[in-house]
């Protein structure tokens, strides 16, 4: 029963939204508004398992390989800067310079430099989705609780064990949050990589359907975007929950007592 | 010191007045060279602030034997917590020095463990029961068979034996503390410090631990320097309380507890004797409090 409950609540709204997409697009005129049955057809026709591996899995592989390097980028050097002082004084300003320019427009930039190729939208990719990574973990490391850093003081917990067994799971937290964040950046970026000098991926097989007025089958590339975009954030809860699993059981204790 | 009735007057533990820069400053216990396991000397610790400097401690002298159970009890306030963290080496003192074994005290030594109060914030909330009290170990590099019998061995003995799989924030305040004590008497030190670990518990468990700090203290035979602000709780532990002044800290008296080792929490706090000692630290104290100063009782003497 429980069970039934939750699965309606999951579902009831997508299910909400393609009814009123049916009503709509059945009394709508408009060259932009497919039908279901335009829709279905361009996607089957679209997203076929060529186009996939020409196409999507390339562009997935640069996401991921985009997010792996902001999240061991971000979390290695906010550890650093997190730990020192100093080290957090001397780069504060030049970190808000670089994050506040857009990654985009450094792309052309990019393409001068690294070239046309992975490296540069992959270093698109890192250069918006690590900075909610990086800051968070500074943030995490910093807001360490003082008793539980002088217990693992009189511990001798230190060095490599202390960033292990305190630093590390104390920031988790944070770090995760970041990394929520990153998630979308990081699709809005692979997106964006792909619509200069690209000749196959996903934000370049849309562009190309827009361009030469291939509504259905762009508006199915969008769906494939969104749809990415959910298994991204539902494998990230399923990670999120077993990574942190005593921090949202000691959550629920506190507000229970 | 100061005028008490001459009828039961506690044993007032007489400390040799040591050299102090100021002269003649009251001081706790001290022992010659080397019979001390912990030695406090002109302990001073001022905290830099931007409206000037806040002495916290002025000057603490005193010595804990090897093997001892003592209790330091103050006032509020009276820089219990920085004595404390002076002594375990996490704070760094203005002026004087400690020694642990005859040796200086400059980080935490290897040889002292620390209980906290917050034991909700001391203990490792992303591990279990278990590895919580097993993490010094592994860090120390104890291989696993001998890590295994001394974790179950320190959990057996403060009574957790049955929830090694829990998280600490799944247990009771006290069950929380006695997992930091489990943790600290695995670590097999020479000094365990002891900052007010049962302030923040219930009356009736409170009696529990007491009788918990007792029983380990006399099966493993560690050095205990017990901080507490309650009267009634350092008198029934110790076989020694130092009372401390109001702040800014110096030692007002040093008195030894001579009440039977084996102790009870109905018994021991009925008795005749228990009245006596906890009527003259009371007393101390109310006297800590109202400021009077054995720095200035000197002096003016």
């Amino acid at each position: 029963m429980r069970f039934l409950k939750d699965f309606f609540h999951i579902i009831a709204l997508p299910a909400l939204l393609i009814v009123a997409w049916i009503v709509w697009s059945s009394q709508s005129t408009s060259f932009f508004v497919p039908t279901l049955e335009q829709m279905s057809n361009a996607f089957s026709s679209t997203w076929t398992w060529n186009r996939m591996q020409s196409d999507v899995f390339p562009s997935v592989a640069r996401l991921i390989a985009g997010l792996v390097l902001s999240i061991v980028i971000g979390i290695v050097v906010g550890l650093l800067v997190g730990s020192f002082r100093w080290l957090r004084q001397l780069m504060e300003p030049t970190m808000e310079f670089f994050r506040a320019i857009p990654p985009t427009v450094l792309i052309p930039v990019f393409m001068l430099l690294i070239g046309i190729g992975d490296d540069m939208k992959i270093a698109v990719i890192v250069l918006g989705a690590v900075w909610p990574i990086l800051l968070n973990t500074i943030e995490g490391v910093r807001s360490m609780d003082e008793v539980l850093s002088d217990t693992s003081h009189t511990y001798r917990i230190d060095g490599i064990a202390r960033i292990r067994y305190l630093i590390l799971p104390s920031a988790m937290p944070q770090i995760m949050a970041g990394i929520r964040q990153s998630l979308s950046i990081a699709l809005i970026l692979m997106v964006i990589s792909e619509m200069f000098a690209s000749s196959a991926g996903l934000g370049y097989t849309i562009i190309q359907f827009q361009r030469s007025f291939a509504i259905p089958e762009m508006w199915s590339g969008i769906v494939v975007l969104g749809l990415i975009g959910v298994i991204m954030s539902f494998i990230f809860q399923i990670v999120e929950r077993s990574v942190l699993k005593w921090y949202h059981g000691q959550r629920e204790m506190e507000n229970a007592g | 010191m100061t005028t008490q009735p001459a009828e039961h007057n506690p044993v007032i533990n007489q400390g040799s007045m040591a050299d102090t820069p100021d002269g003649q400053l009251p001081v706790g216990l001290t022992l010659p060279d080397g019979e001390a396991l912990l030695s406090v000397r002109n302990l001073k610790k001022v905290y830099q602030t931007d409206g000037g400097g806040i002495e916290a401690v002025r000057n603490l002298t005193f010595d804990l034997p090897k093997g001892e159970l003592t209790c330091l009890v103050g006032p509020s306030g009276s820089g219990k917590t920085t004595l404390l963290k002076a002594i375990s080496g996490l704070l760094e003192p203005t002026a004087g020095e400690v020694k642990l074994g005859g040796k200086l005290v400059t980080s935490p030594p290897k040889n002292m463990a620390v209980v906290f109060q917050e034991y909700g914030r001391s203990l490792y909330p992303w591990m279990r029961v278990r590895e919580n009290v097993e993490l010094p170990l592994k860090v120390q590099g104890m291989d696993k068979a001998q890590r295994d019998k001394v974790v179950d061995d320190a959990l057996e003995a403060v009574g957790l034996d049955h929830v090694p799989r829990s998280y600490p924030w799944q247990l009771s305040g006290g069950m929380q503390q006695r997992v930091a004590i489990a943790r600290a008497v695995a670590y097999q030190p020479e000094v365990l410090l002891m900052d007010e670990p049962f302030a923040a518990v219930d009356a009736q468990t409170r009696a529990d631990l007491e009788d918990l700090v007792r029983r380990v203290w006399r099966q493993l035979g560690v050095t205990i320097l017990f901080v507490t602000h309650d009267i009634d709780e350092s008198v029934y532990l110790g076989s020694r309380v130092v009372i401390l002044s109001s702040s800014p800290t110096v030692i007002q008296q040093d008195i030894k507890i001579d009440l039977p080792d084996e102790r009870d929490q109905l018994e021991t706090r009925s008795s005749q004797r228990f009245s006596e000692l906890r009527h003259h630290v009371y007393e101390q104290i109310q006297l800590a409090k109202e400021g009077f100063r054995p720095d200035a009782a000197k002096a003016q003497a």
